[in-house]
């Protein structure tokens, strides 16, 4: 038997991944020496990427 | 020859021989402390040698190495665990002394550079520097033996 997770979580799950990668976006967009189109993909791609390991990271610290 | 590039001449000079003279000399101890404070030495002297030179993309140097530093120091946190666990290794004074010419450095280059991103970026650098620096040298003190077992 499959148990549906609970919209409750999905949504929690979604804002923790929008706040990381937004977070990480934003410092991809400090650090990089010119702003332009590509740079602004690929750091959106790689913000994608971290905020994925960043929430998997932090569940592996939390659950006991 | 300008000020910036004296000002780093002085800090790695002053300080980096120190922390070479630590690493080399001594107990243990004494020598992962020189190592963790040689990261504070060089790291505010490359962000002058930026500035001096006027090439911003001499600060991602900085920038690595204000984030590898500390993270290196852990490792040998770790690894050496056992012979600093008697020791327990601590030089607070130097450790803020270092991170009070982090921030004097930074906050110098932010009033040199102005506002906006390269600002920013420099914030963080030095946040990078002084944070990592204060958790490494109380991860060597054996701050965190709790967390020991991983």
């Amino acid at each position: 038997m499959t148990r549906r997770t609970a919209p409750r979580a999905v949504l929690l799950a979604l804002a923790e991944l929008l706040a990381w990668w937004a977070a990480l976006a934003l410092l991809w967009l400090v650090l990089i020496t010119s702003v332009d189109t590509l740079e602004r993909i690929v750091g959106a791609s790689c913000a994608a990427v971290g905020a994925l390991l960043a929430r998997a990271g932090r569940r592996a610290v939390t659950w006991r | 020859m300008n000020g910036w590039i004296l000002a780093a001449t002085v800090g790695l000079g002053g300080g980096g021989a120190a922390a070479l003279w630590g690493v080399t000399t001594g107990s243990p101890g004494r020598r992962v402390i020189a190592q963790n404070l040689t990261t504070s030495a060089v790291c505010p002297a490359l962000l002058l040698l930026s500035q001096g030179y006027g090439r911003p993309a001499y600060v991602d140097l900085a920038l690595l190495m204000a984030l590898l530093g500390p993270v290196g120091t852990l490792v040998f946190a770790r690894l050496l665990a056992d012979d600093l666990a008697d020791e327990r290794p601590s030089a607070w004074g130097l450790t803020w002394a270092a991170a009070g010419l982090a921030a004097a450095v930074v906050i110098a280059l932010c009033v040199a550079g102005g506002p906006g991103r390269a600002m920013v970026k420099l914030l963080v650098i030095g946040a990078l520097l002084i944070g990592g620096n204060v958790i490494a040298s109380r991860a060597l003190a054996g701050g965190f033996r709790e967390v020991r077992g991983g």
